[in-house]
């Protein structure tokens, strides 16, 4: 780790002045993942601000029936709140299904959305990596690929983003807010990751100097039900292998909403807009549930070691959607 | 660590609390890396980044500029054996002029602060030619052209078995199967604080599983007299064979030596993955030969284990792989050859298991493949071809104990199992993620069988030292046990104190912490402590009842307190052996290479989402032979543990290798068991005593790693039908390709 100067800012306002006065710093939120990255030499920062005092905690409910959920509102506090647990019950089952109570306990709102990649090779300075080291390479190509995307991936980056919370989020069409020297942004959450093209180190549209300030949450669409699943390698505390989040609405036998966002398969929360198209008005049947998750698929490139996660992801988008419907139905 | 307990009736069969138990729930234990003095300062090693190649210079100058640095050591520096190893002195205290493993320890710099030392260590510049990586385990060991990694050829040992002639049978059934590198995980990384001694001297206070084999080792290397290097046991944090070979030991005392200060080290999590040996992987090939009744007629097998850069514990790795590779079962006719390699891959040596987990797997495999071949339940299989007491293992070696498989096997198929889901998510494949609410799940039952040696083999000079003090304090008798014996979590601690209650009476025992100030105690592996130390304090104790029964006889009248006041103390220290084994035969393995032989047996339930290849194992049974149960309690937690680590070879646990180098040096990406993953368990610990040992018991830390991965696996395979050679299995093994 490397010496950095450490702020603490009391106010927004402060925290923007502060970070568009030094280049190179980095808000601090629960410092799950940031700790980690300075640990390992991989964000070198001269300047950590700590945002935790922020007054940005609350979890609003807005005039449309909406939700306000400020930028340090903590990942456990978030999946347990009740405006949560009653309107976006989805959103609070891919917290929880994500890392460690611990964890969850720290972890911020804000910073889980600009958590990076947890690609081996990321990690591993000595490594080739184009997002740590643009032009260097990628190691994972031809070394362990197995946890890498197969959407939306590039000759130069396979990494996947690792969220839970905004694979949900990306199906709830939430709105991010930032808030720069330069004023106030609304962002799309399904805009605010890049693809990784050439530039993999390039990872949001977010501006050095940005703070996220809060997500919003459109109304939850009436009579829909939704669900999280997530499969990965041991029962719990551990990343995605694949992970669908999914909201569904079936009038007279046919889909009138859908909402589908996948995890663990892409650089960023993947929302699945073919596969969206494909349900849209189609019949509420397993066959429409299979023809949706290949409409999405057909765009996968797969490597040898994450073949198998087109298949994981078509069967995990096939029996989400299935649970749904009987569910809605049931309802 | 010093217990003193005063409550009655805690001897031998008691489920006596462990003094360590509470402080570690509560995070109050004091592990080696709590160690603290204040005028120490901090050592850091530099490690070779590449997994093989020539070191052409090394230059300390930027690191000895940089402020706070006190010293910047090279193998230049290392005064004496410039190499140390628990089999053969083959691995550099810090490298020579070749590195052989990706984190082999290059350079130690001390400094005032662990940051500091950190960045001077990687000031430090060495120039590498980096040379080809020997990685692939079979061309090490049979491609002629391939480059040699060491100084001795790459087969660090061939052990064949020969047995009998006849290699045919009318069923035949043939398997290959591969065992992943598996990590020991323990929770505690490598740390000690070395402290330089006014006689020049050091005091070692560090977690290791065997004091005076890394006294032995280290004072060559400092080149100093063994009685000059004094180590002391400090809190461990689990060892499951990881802590056998040295890692910070000689460096920490180095720079203290050269520093005049205390130094401490700790590895973090990342450096502990390159700080310690792995299991073995393994390449088997195996071919059974039986007759349509399902009895056994040959065994052939080429069992390969990668044992990495340097030697470590890997001949006796090889040594157990080949004298247990066709299990517990009798059979005519063998022929089994078994290979250690060296490779530029991580060095490999001691966990849990040692060598019989890797044969463990493809001879239960293989049994699974012939019970079908023949028409045959697993367990009639086995039973069929069990051994029994005065059964003869391939080595030729009597089975002279009880050895009661078959009728294991029967009570474990007896146990009732588990009823069908309830459909609570945390009992299904994929658990709280809702992946499955029941639809696609099929169970699969299957059995695992695993022997394993316990104690030290193969002619090995295997005994441990007690001393035992009978004295007065406050009045009131009191003893004080004096051992070497590390305590690395398994509860030894509690089972030497309740050895002395049983042997003399005294209710109040105090277990003195470890040191070489009293003799060898062995290593704390092989299952051998309460054997071996067990005994030792036993024997100490009896000498005690003799010198007392001496004094009583001259002093008719006389209370045992009375004699201990007019008298003073009675000490006695005794070293106790248990009965002498004998090398294997080079070429045909036969000879009676162990002392004492245990059985696990274990059935596994499991439910499968095979859609997704998610795996939940729903319950593990076991029975177990203990020969006489100590201590209940840290006996059931051997059993679960041994069967949670079994568990997590089978379905998730590997060290990632590629091209020598290792890919997920940390507990985000080396999965193992969570509470989530581990099932209840059904325990029946049998007590059929063995003759040979104290009390009769049988070593119980291991057999149970080898019984589970073969048991889970096999019923994988009723759930799903696949064939799964490969240990860890995945979803991918299992559903999707
Ligand atoms: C072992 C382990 C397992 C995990 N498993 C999972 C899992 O299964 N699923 C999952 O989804 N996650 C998992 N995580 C990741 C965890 O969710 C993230 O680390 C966490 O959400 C990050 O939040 P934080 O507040 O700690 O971020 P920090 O570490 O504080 O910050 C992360 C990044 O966000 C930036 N940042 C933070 N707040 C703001 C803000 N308001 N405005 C602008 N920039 C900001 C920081 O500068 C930094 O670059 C795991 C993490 C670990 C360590």
């Amino acid at each position: 780790m490397r010496p950095f100067t450490y702020l603490r800012a009391p106010d927004v306002a402060t925290a923007v002045r502060a970070i568009s006065a030094e280049p190179g710093a980095k808000f601090i939120g629960g410092g799950t993942n940031l700790v980690d990255l300075l640990r390992e030499d991989i964000e070198q920062p001269g300047t950590v601000i700590d945002i935790t005092g922020l007054p940005l905690t609350g979890v609003e409910e807005l005039p449309d029936g909406g939700i306000r959920i400020g930028a340090l509102v903590r990942n456990s506090h978030l999946a347990a709140h009740r405006l949560v647990t009653t309107r976006y019950p989805m959103l609070s089952q891919a917290i929880l299904s994500g890392a460690s109570p611990q964890l969850r306990n720290m972890a911020t709102t804000g910073g889980n959305l600009l958590q990076r990649t947890r690609c081996l090779y990321f990690y591993d300075g000595a490594a080739a990596c184009n997002k740590r080291e643009p032009g260097s390479g990628c190691d994972a190509i031809g070394g362990f690929n197995r946890q890498h995307g197969v959407l939306g991936v590039s000759d130069d980056c396979l990494a996947t983003h690792p969220s839970d919370m905004c694979v949900a989020l990306a199906a709830l069409d939430a709105t991010v807010e930032t808030r720069s020297e330069h004023g106030v942004r609304r962002i799309p959450l399904v805009d605010l990751h890049r693809l990784p093209g050439t530039t993999p180190h390039r990872e949001t549209v977010l501006a050095a100097d940005e703070l996220i300030t809060a997500i919003e949450l459109p109304p939850p669409p009436s009579g829909a039900v939704s669900r999280y699943r997530k499969v990965r390698d041991r029962a719990s505390y551990a990343f995605a292998l694949v992970s669908v989040a999914a909201v569904l609405k079936v009038r007279d036998g046919s889909v009138s909403t859908v909402r589908l966002a996948l995890g663990g398969v892409a650089p960023k929360p993947w929302r699945a807009y073919a596969a969206e198209r494909a349900l849209l008005a189609a019949p509420a049947t397993e066959e429409s549930f299979t023809r949706a998750a290949e409409a999405e698929l057909t765009a996968a490139t797969a490597r040898p070691g994450n073949a198998f996660k087109i298949e994981l992801a078509r069967r995990t988008i096939v029996a989400t959607l299935r649970d749904l419907l009987a569910e809605g139905s049931a309802a | 660590m010093t217990s003193t307990d005063t409550r009655t009736s805690q001897g031998i069969g008691q489920s006596a609390p462990r003094p360590d138990g509470t402080l570690k729930v509560t995070g109050e234990f004091a592990y080696s890396s709590d160690l603290w003095l204040e005028d120490m300062v901090w050592g850091v090693t530099l490690r070779s980044p590449h997994p093989a190649a020539r070191i052409r210079s090394i230059d300390l100058g930027p690191a000895l500029a940089m402020p706070g640095v006190l010293a910047v050591l090279t193998h230049e520096d290392v005064p004496g054996e410039k190499h140390h190893g628990l089999e053969l002195r083959d691995q550099p205290v810090l490298a020579v002029d070749r590195v052989r493993y990706q984190g082999e320890p290059v350079a130690l710099v001390a400094a005032d602060h662990p940051e500091r030392a950190r960045r001077a260590a990687a000031a430090i510049v060495v120039d590498y030619e980096v040379t080809e990586a020997v990685t692939d385990a079979r061309r090490a060991a049979f491609d002629p052209a391939c480059p040699k990694v060491g100084e001795r050829g790459n087969i660090l040992r061939h052990q064949p078995v020969r047995v009998g002639s006849v290699f045919e049978a009318p069923v035949v059934v043939t398997g290959e199967y591969e065992v992943g590198m598996q990590d020991q995980a323990f929770l505690g990384p490598e740390s000690g604080l070395a402290v330089p001694a006014e006689d020049g001297g050091v005091d070692l206070y560090v977690a290791t599983q065997w004091l005076h084999v890394d006294r032995d080792q280290i004072a060559p290397c400092l080149g100093l007299p063994a009685e000059k290097v004094r180590v002391s046991l400090a809190g461990v944090g689990g060892a499951f064979g990881a802590r056998e070979d040295l890692s910070m030991q000689v460096h920490a005392c180095l720079l203290a030596l050269r520093t005049g200060r205390p130094v401490k080290m700790v590895y973090n999590r990342e450096e502990s993955f390159f700080g310690h040996v792995h299991r073995h992987p393994a390449w088997m090939r195996y071919e059974h030969g039986a007759t349509r009744d399902g009895r056994l007629i040959y065994v052939k097998a080429e069992i390969l284990l990668d044992g990495g850069a340097y030697c470590s514990s890997s001949p006796a790795v090889v040594g157990n792989a080949a004298s247990l590779g066709a299990g517990p079962y009798e059979v005519g006719n063998v022929e089994i050859d078994a290979y250690g390699v060296y490779t530029n891959n991580p060095p490999c040596g001691a966990m849990r298991g040692f060598g019989a987990v890797q044969a463990c797997f493809a001879y239960e495999s293989q049994m699974d493949r012939l019970a079908e071949a023949c028409g045959l339940s697993p367990v009639e299989l086995r039973i069929r071809n069990a051994v029994s007491q005065g059964s003869r293992l391939i080595t030729g070696q009597l089975i002279d104990s009880p050895a009661p498989l078959a009728g294991m096997l029967a009570e474990l198929e007896a146990f009732p199992l588990p009823a069908a889901s309830d459909g609570d998510l945390r009992e299904l494949p994929g658990g709280v993620a809702q992946t499955t609410h029941g639809e696609g799940v099929r169970r699969g039952v299957g059995y695992g069988v695993g022997i394993k040696n316990i104690c030290f083999s193969e002619g090995f000079d295997d005994y441990s030292t007690a001393r035992v003090r009978l004295e007065l304090a406050g009045g009131e008798p009191h003893v004080l046990v004096h051992t070497a014996a590390a305590e690395v979590g398994q509860g030894l601690v509690t089972v030497q104190a309740q050895v002395a209650r049983t042997e003399l009476g005294v209710e109040r025992v105090t277990v003195a912490p470890a040191d070489t100030t009293v003799g060898s105690a062995g290593s704390s592996s092989a299952s051998r402590q309460s054997y071996v130390t067990g005994g030792a304090v036993k024997t100490a104790c009896e000498a005690v009842r003799e010198r007392l029964a001496e004094l009583a006889a001259a002093h008719p009248g006389l209370t045992t307190t009375a004699l201990l006041q007019r008298f003073g103390p009675v000490e006695e220290t005794r070293e106790y052996r248990h009965r002498p084994t004998f090398p294997m035969d080079p070429s045909t393995g036969q000879g009676d290479s162990h002392t004492q032989l245990a059985l696990c047996v274990h059935r596994a339930v499991v439910d499968v989402d095979v859609e997704l290849g998610l795996v939940k194992v729903v319950e593990l049974a076991a029975v177990q032979d203990v020969g006489k149960v100590l201590n209940l309690l840290a006996l059931e937690g051997q059993i679960h543990g041994g069967s949670a680590q079994g568990l997590g070879l089978a379905l998730m646990e590997e060290v990632l290798v590629a091209d020598g180098r290792l890919r997920n040096p940390s507990f985000t990406d080396y999965l193992i068991p969570t509470i989530l993953d581990m099932p209840p368990m059904k325990v029946s610990i049998l007590e059929n005593p063995d003759p040979a040992a104290p009390y009769g018991l049988r070593g119980a830390g291991e057999p149970p790693t080898l019984s589970t991965t073969p048991a889970v696996v096999a019923a994988v395979r009723a759930a799903t039908g696949r064939a799964l050679s490969r240990v860890p299995i995945r979803p991918e093994h299992i559903a999707l390709t």
